[in-house]
C-alpha cells in the first residue's frame, strides 16, 4: 500500500514576531522512512508539534489518508495514529514495562479487571517484533535512556499508529543500541508505517531514510530522495544563504590566555582541551546533544569534572560548586532562561544582586540604596526595558530578562564568562543590542565562551570556533570560517575542501 | 504598565491590612461579650501565653519560605524542656549552664533535620514526622513517662510568671528574638536567599547560593529557637512535663500561613507571622474570657488554618477554572 | 525484575523477632494473648492499608487518628441508643468517608498540600471531640462487645475480618485498574493525566476511602471493650505510616504493597509487647517508632541516591 498517510499544505506558524514556519508543504508516504533534516531552529520541532496537533497552524491545511483534518488536538492526533517518540519519554517510573504499555494503549476504564497474563504477553509480543531485548516485567527506573525510548516505539506500534515521529532518537544511543534501533524502524516500514525521522546524524540517514527534506529558517528547501543526493549537497542546503547581518567587529588582538581546559571530562564530554584569550570570544558551535552545555555546567560547577584539568590565569584550579567558580571568576548565563537565569518571581534588582552577595552586601546586610543604584545603572547601561528596578522577572519579555541575567553575572566582574544560547527566543532588536553588549564585554578584557546553535551568530560573532560533536572538538576554526565548514564539523563530515 | 508594579506590593500589603483588621475585629469582639477581656493584665497574660508558639512560628517562617517544613517544633520544645530540668535536678548543673545545655541539645537536634534533609536529600515532611516522633519519645523515655521537674528557684520563674519594668519579663526576649528573625529575613542576605531557593530551588543554585547550607541554617535555629522556648515554658509553667509544647506545631503553622508566607515557599513576611501569632493568641484568650471551652480555641485554630489556605490557592482555582471553561468555548466554536 | 527486597527484609526482620521472642520470652505465644494481641491491632491494619494507598498515591494523612476517635464516638454513641448493629457499623464507615471527602476535597479539589490539610482536620476534630464530650466515656449496651458473640469469636471474627480487607484491598491494588490508577498517579500524575487517568478524582476516591476505612477500624475498635474512650486513636497516625514506611512503601509514592505493610504492622505491633516480655520499658515505644520511621526513610534515600548515581 503505497498511500499518502499524511500531508501538509503551505502551513505557517507564528509566535508573537517569531515566524516558525513559513509556508512549509510536506508529505508522507505508508512504508518509508522520511528523514526531516536542518539546523537548530530551522522549525523541525514546530513542524512536528503541528503534525501531534499541540500546535495550531496560523494557516494551510493538513490531510491524513487523503481527507483534510481541520483543527488537529494531541487527543485527535493519537486516534487518527499519529505517535512521538521524544527523547523523554512519558512512561511511570516505578511501573514495569507491561504495566506501562497497557496504561498507555488500554482505555482508562476503573473497574476492569486486570488481566496479568495478557498485558504482559502484548508487551512480550510488541516487545519482539521490535527485536527489543527487555523483559516485560522490568521497572521502567531500572531501564536505560535507549531502552526506554525502545518501550516507547512499542507503545506507538501497539496503539496501531500509522505515522510515527521520531525526534534525535539515537542522541544518547551507543553503536549497538542505534542499529536495534535501526532494525526496529525498518520492521516498522516493513508494516507499512510512515516514519519521520529526525537526526543530524547524516549517515544515519543515508543509511535508513528513503527520503530527506531539509528546513531552513522555517522554510522547506526541498525533499529528495536520500539516493539522489550526498553529504555535501544536504549541507549546502542546510546553511545556503547570505549572512546578511552585520556584526560588531573585534578590534584588538586578543590578549593572553585566560582560562584553558586540558582533556578535561565529565558526564557527556570526553577530553576536552581549549584555550580562551582575554578579549577573545569563542564561539562552541555544535548541534543538540554535543555536549556543549554540559562542558559549561561542569565548568561552572553545577556538575563535578571527570578528570582532567582547568587552569585560570595559568593556575590550576579545581571547581567543586557554583560557589567556588563565582568566587574564582568563572560567570555562565544558563540556557534555560525562566528556570535557571532569573528567578522569575523577584524583582530585577534583587536577581541582579544575587551572585555577588559577598560584595555588594558586606556582613549579610542587605543594602537598599546600592542595590537600586546598581539595577538603575545597568537597566542604563543594557537598554532593559522594565518599568522599574523593582519589576519582578516575569513581567519583562525574553530579551530583557536575557539581559537581567547578563547584569547578574557582569556585576561579577568574571575574567570568564560563558553564554549558553544568549540571544535563543529573543527579538531582533534585543539580539543586536545583546551582541554589541557581549562585544565590549569581550573588548573590556573578558574571555567569553559563547556556546550558539544560531549559525550565523557564531559565525559573525566569534573570533574563534570550536565545534563539538558527540562530546568532543572536532574542529577548531579560524574566524572567516564559512558555514558549510562549521556546519560538516558539527555532523562529523569532512569539510567541503578535504 | 504600573498595574504590575503596585500588584505584588499591593497583595502582600492587603493580606496583613485583612489581618490587622481581623486582629482588630477580635479584641473588640471579646471585649464586648468577655468579662475581663482587655485589660492590661490579660493583655500581658496574652503577651506570656504567646511567646512560646510565637517563638516557634518566627524559627518557622523562614524553613517555610525556603518551600520546607519542621513538623517536630513542638516535641523538640517538650524534649529539651525535660533536659533542662533533667540537667538541674539530677544533673545539679545551675540554671544558666542547664539552659545553654538545653539550648545546644536544640540544635544538635536542629542540626539532626538539617542533615536528613539537606545531605541525604530526604523530603522535610517525612523527616520532620519522623523527629517529631522521636523528640516527644526520648522526652517520655527520660522521664519514665511521668516524671515532672518542679521546684525552681523563684529567681528563675521570674522568667516566666513576673513582670520586669512593667511587661512580663519573657516579652523582652521574645522581642529580641522577633528583632532578630525579622532582621534576617528582611534585611540579609540569608533571607534573600531563603525566597530565592522557596521560589526555584535550582535557579538558586545556578546563582551560587549555597542552597544546602542555607536550608540547614534555618533547622538549625528551629531547633535553637524550640529550646529557649522550651525554658520560657518551663518558667511559666513553673514544670517541666515531657507534654510540654504538644500540638505547638499546628499553631505556628497556622500563625504562618495566616500571616502571608506561601506554604509553598517565597512570598512571606516576619510581621505577617506576628501578626499571624497575635490574631491566634487574641483568639484563644478570648475564646476562654467568653467562657467558652478552650478547646474550641484549637477548633478554630484548625479551620482558621484551612480558611488561610483556601483563600490563598482561591483565586489561582478560579482563574483557570475560567481558562479552561473559555478554552472548551473556544473549542466549541471552531469544531 | 521487580525486586521485591523491601518487603522480604521487612519479612526476614519480623521473623527474627519472632525467634528472639521464641526463645527469650516463650510467654509471648501463650493462644489466648496473643489472639488479644491481633484482635488489637485488627483495627490498625485496617487503617494501615487505607495509609498505604495514600501514601502510594503520593499524598499523606494524618487526621485519621482524630477521625477513629470521632467515628468511635459517633458509633458508640448510636449504639448506645440501641440502633441495630448493622447501622451502626453502616454509620460509622459513613462518617469517615463525610471526613475523608473532606480532606480529598481541600487535597485534590484546592490542590492544598495533604501534610498542612490533615493537619488542620486533626486538631479540629479531636478538639471539637474533646469539646463535645469532655472526656466522658460512652457506655455501650449489651449485645455491642464482640458483636455479641464470646469473647473468642468475637476476637476471632476481628483478626479474619481485617485479614479479609487486607486481602481484599491488596487484590484490588493488583488486580483492578482502579488499584493501577493509584500506582500511576503516584508515580507521575502529570504521565497519568496525559494518559487519561483523572488523577484528582483518584486522589480524592483515595481519601474518601481512607476516611470509610477509618470509620470501620472505629467499629472493630469499640467491640473490644464496654466503653468508648474519647481518647482513643491518638498515635493511630505515626503508628500505622510507620508500619507503611517500613512496609516498603515509598514516602515518594508509586510503590510498595499491602503485604509489606502488613509484615512492618507485625513486626512494629510485635515491638511494644516484646519490649514488656524482654523488661524493657514501655515508655521507649514512641521514641523506638519514630527512629523506626527514620531509619526506614533513610534507607529508601540512600536506595535513590545510589540508584541514580548508576542512572
Amino acid at each position: 500500500m503505497s498511500g499518502e498517510l499524511l500531508q501538509l499544505t503551505s502551513v505557517t506558524k507564528s509566535f508573537g514576531a517569531v515566524r516558525a514556519l513559513k509556508g512549509v508543504s510536506f508529505n508522507l508516504i505508508a512504508g518509508e522512512i522520511h528523514a526531516l533534516l536542518g539546523e537548530n531552529g530551522a522549525g523541525k520541532s514546530t513542524l512536528i508539534k503541528v503534525i501531534t496537533g499541540a500546535y495550531q497552524p496560523d494557516s494551510g491545511a493538513i490531510q491524513i489518508d487523503g481527507k483534510d483534518v481541520g483543527r488537529l488536538s494531541p487527543a485527535i492526533a493519537r486516534n487518527l495514529g499519529i505517535a512521538c517518540i521524544y527523547q523523554q519519554p512519558a512512561l511511570f517510573p516505578d511501573l514495569s514495562v507491561a504495566e506501562n504499555i497497557a496504561l498507555r494503549l488500554e482505555p482508562a476504564a476503573a473497574f476492569s479487571r486486570v488481566n496479568w497474563n495478557s498485558r504482559r504477553t502484548r508487551a512480550q509480543q510488541l516487545l519482539e517484533r521490535i527485536g527489543a531485548e527487555i523483559s516485560p516485567d522490568a521497572e521502567i527506573r531500572s531501564l536505560s535512556m535507549p531502552e526506554q525510548q525502545l518501550v516507547e516505539i512499542a507503545c506507538a506500534l501497539g496503539s496501531g499508529a500509522r505515522i510515527v515521529i521520531m525526534d534525535e532518537p539515537t542522541a544518547s544511543l551507543t553503536q549497538k543500541e542505534t542499529h536495534l534501533l535501526f532494525a526496529v524502524v525498518r520492521e516498522l516500514r516493513k508494516n507499512g508505517v510512515g516514519i519521520i525521522y529526525i537526526s543530524h546524524r547524516l549517515e544515519e540517514i543515508f543509511q535508513l531514510a528513503d527520503r530527506v527534506t531539509v528546513l531552513r529558517d522555517g522554510e522547506s528547501i526541498g525533499t529528495n530522495r536520500v539516493d539522489e543526493m550526498n553529504e555535501s549537497s544536504l549541507i549546502k542546503l542546510m546553511v545556503g544563504r547570505e549572512i546578511s547581518a552585520i556584526y560588531p567587529p573585534s578590534e584588538k588582538a586578543p590578549g593572553e590566555v585566560v582560562f584553558s581546559l586540558k582533556n578535561f571530562s565529565c558526564p557527556g564530554v570526553r577530553n576536552v582541551s581549549l584555550e580562551i584569550r582575554a578579549g577573545e570570544i569563542l564561539g562552541l558551535a555544535g548541534l543538540v546533544g554535543a555536549g556543549r552545555t554540559e562542558l559549561a555546567r561542569a565548568i561552572f560547577g553545577v556538575v563535578p569534572a571527570d578528570s582532567g584539568e582547568m587552569f585560570l590565569d595559568g593556575e590550576k584550579i579545581q571547581i567543586q560548586s557554583t560557589q567556588h567558580a563565582v568566587a574564582r571568576g568563572i560567570a555562565y548565563v544558563p540556557e534555560d532562561r525562566r528556570r535557571h537565569g532569573v528567578i522569575l518571581e523577584m524583582p530585577i534588582a534583587q536577581n541582579m544582586t544575587m551572585a555577588i552577595h559577598r560584595k555588594i552586601f558586606p556582613g549579610t546586610w542587605l543594602r537598599f540604596g546600592a542595590e537600586r543604584q546598581m539595577a538603575l545603572d545597568y537597566i542604563r547601561d543594557l537598554s532593559i526595558r522594565a518599568f522599574g528596578p523593582d519589576a519582578p522577572g516575569n513581567a519583562l519579555s525574553g530579551g530583557n530578562q536575557q539581559k537581567v541575567a547578563l547584569a547578574r553575572w557582569l556585576a561579577t566582574k568574571p575574567k570568564v564568562l560563558i553564554l549558553d544560547e544568549p540571544t535563543q527566543g529573543v527579538d531582533v532588536g534585543a539580539k543586536s543590542e545583546i551582541h554589541k553588549i557581549i562585544r565590549s564585554l569581550a573588548k573590556s578584557g573578558l574571555a567569553v565562551l559563547m556556546i550558539s546553535s544560531d549559525l550565523p551568530e557564531v559565525l559573525g560573532m566569534s573570533d574563534r570556533i570550536a565545534v563539538m560533536r558527540a562530546g568532543a572538538i572536532t574542529a577548531m576554526l579560524p574566524a572567516k570560517s564559512d558555514a558549510h565548514t562549521v556546519m560538516s564539523a558539527a555532523l562529523g563530515q569532512k569539510g567541503p575542501s578535504e | 504598565m504600573n498595574t504590575d508594579k503596585r500588584t505584588r506590593k499591593d497583595n502582600l500589603f492587603r493580606h496583613e491590612a485583612i489581618l490587622l483588621i481581623v486582629l482588630v475585629a477580635e479584641w473588640i469582639f471579646f471585649r464586648a461579650i468577655g468579662r475581663n477581656f482587655g485589660t492590661y493584665d490579660n493583655s500581658c497574660d496574652i503577651l506570656r501565653h504567646s511567646c512560646e508558639i510565637g517563638l516557634l512560628a518566627l524559627a518557622m517562617t523562614p524553613i517555610i519560605l525556603t518551600g520546607g517544613i519542621d513538623l517536630s517544633v513542638g516535641s523538640l520544645l517538650g524534649l529539651c524542656a525535660i533536659l533542662f530540668g533533667k540537667l538541674w535536678r539530677d544533673g545539679h548543673l545551675p540554671i544558666p549552664i542547664a539552659a545553654l545545655c538545653a539550648i545546644a541539645a536544640g540544635a544538635l537536634a536542629g542540626g539532626l533535620n538539617a542533615a536528613l534533609i539537606t545531605r541525604l536529600r530526604l523530603p522535610p515532611l517525612i523527616v520532620t514526622l519522623g523527629t517529631f516522633s522521636l523528640f516527644r519519645g526520648l522526652a517520655e523515655a527520660i522521664t519514665h513517662g511521668l516524671d515532672t521537674f518542679t521546684n525552681f528557684p523563684n529567681s528563675f520563674l521570674f522568667l516566666g510568671q513576673e513582670r520586669w519594668l512593667g511587661i512580663p519579663a519573657q516579652a523582652p526576649l521574645f522581642i529580641a528574638i522577633a528583632i532578630f528573625f525579622w532582621l534576617l529575613v528582611h534585611r540579609t542576605t540569608f533571607g534573600r536567599s531563603f525566597r530565592a531557593i522557596g521560589f526555584a530551588p535550582e535557579g538558586a543554585r545556578f546563582a551560587g547560593i549555597p542552597a544546602g547550607r542555607r536550608v540547614a541554617m534555618t533547622y538549625v535555629l528551629a531547633g535553637i529557637v524550640s529550646a529557649i522556648a522550651a525554658i520560657i515554658y518551663t518558667a511559666r509553667l513553673g514544670q517541666a512535663k515531657a507534654d510540654a509544647g504538644n500540638g505547638y506545631e499546628l499553631f505556628a503553622i497556622t500563625a504562618v500561613v495566616l500571616g502571608g508566607t506561601s506554604i509553598f515557599g517565597g512570598t512571606g513576611s516576619v510581621h505577617g507571622t506576628l501578626l499571624g501569632v497575635a490574631a491566634i493568641a487574641v483568639l484563644q484568650s478570648g475564646i476562654v474570657h467568653a467562657l467558652q471551652p478552650s478547646e474550641m480555641a484549637g477548633m478554630l485554630t484548625g479551620a482558621l488554618l484551612i480558611l488561610a489556605l483556601a483563600s490563598s490557592v482561591l483565586p489561582k482555582t478560579i482563574s483557570s477554572l475560567r481558562a479552561r471553561k473559555s478554552a472548551l468555548k473556544l473549542a466549541k466554536q471552531n469544531a | 525484575m521487580k525486586s521485591y527486597f523491601r518487603e522480604l527484609s521487612v519479612a526476614g526482620a519480623l521473623a527474627i523477632l519472632l525467634l528472639v521472642l521464641a526463645i527469650f520470652a516463650p510467654s509471648f505465644y501463650s493462644p489466648q494473648p496473643l489472639l488479644s494481641l491481633s484482635a488489637g491491632a485488627a483495627g490498625s491494619l485496617v487503617v494501615a492499608c487505607g495509609m498505604a494507598l495514600v501514601i502510594i498515591s503520593r499524598q499523606i494523612d494524618i487526621s485519621v487518628g482524630s477521625m477513629f476517635a470521632v467515628c468511635s464516638v459517633c458509633a458508640g454513641l448510636l449504639a448506645a441508643m440501641h440502633w441495630p448493629l448493622a447501622l451502626v457499623v453502616a454509620a460509622s464507615i459513613f462518617i469517615g468517608a463525610i471526613f475523608g471527602a473532606f480532606n480529598g476535597t481541600l487535597v485534590a479539589g484546592l490542590g492544598l498540600p495533604s501534610i498542612v490539610v490533615t493537619l488542620a482536620t486533626m486538631v479540629t476534630w479531636r478538639e471539637g471531640l474533646r469539646w463535645l464530650r469532655q472526656g466522658e466515656f460512652v457506655n455501650l449496651p449489651e449485645g455491642i462487645q464482640w458483636f455479641g458473640l464470646s469473647q473468642k469469636s468475637g476476637q476471632w471474627a476481628l483478626v479474619i475480618g481485617a485479614l479479609g480487607i487486607l486481602t481484599l484491598l491488596a487484590f484490588m491494588m493488583k488486580h483492578f485498574s482502579i488499584g493501577r490508577f493509584i500506582y500511576a498517579v503516584g508515580s507521575d500524575a502529570e504521565v497519568a493525566r496525559l494518559s487519561g487517568i483523572r488523577p484528582k478524582l483518584t486522589t480524592f476516591l483515595i481519601f474518601v476511602l481512607m476516611g470509610a476505612l477509618v470509620g470501620l477500624a472505629a467499629i472493630m475498635n469499640i467491640v473490644q471493650s464496654p466503653q468508648v474512650d474519647p481518647q482513643s486513636g491518638t498515635g493511630l497516625e505515626l503508628k500505622v505510616i510507620a508500619a507503611v514506611v517500613v512496609g516498603g512503601v515509598a514516602i515518594s509514592g508509586g510503590r510498595g504493597n499491602l503485604w509489606g505493610v502488613f509484615a512492618g504492622l507485625l513486626l512494629l505491633a510485635c515491638i511494644s509487647p516484646a519490649l514488656t516480655h524482654l523488661h524493657i520499658e514501655a515508655y521507649w515505644e514512641k521514641a523506638i517508632q519514630g527512629s523506626i520511621i527514620l531509619l526506614a526513610v533513610v534507607a529508601e534515600g540512600l536506595r535513590n541516591q545510589k540508584s541514580s548515581n548508576h542512572g
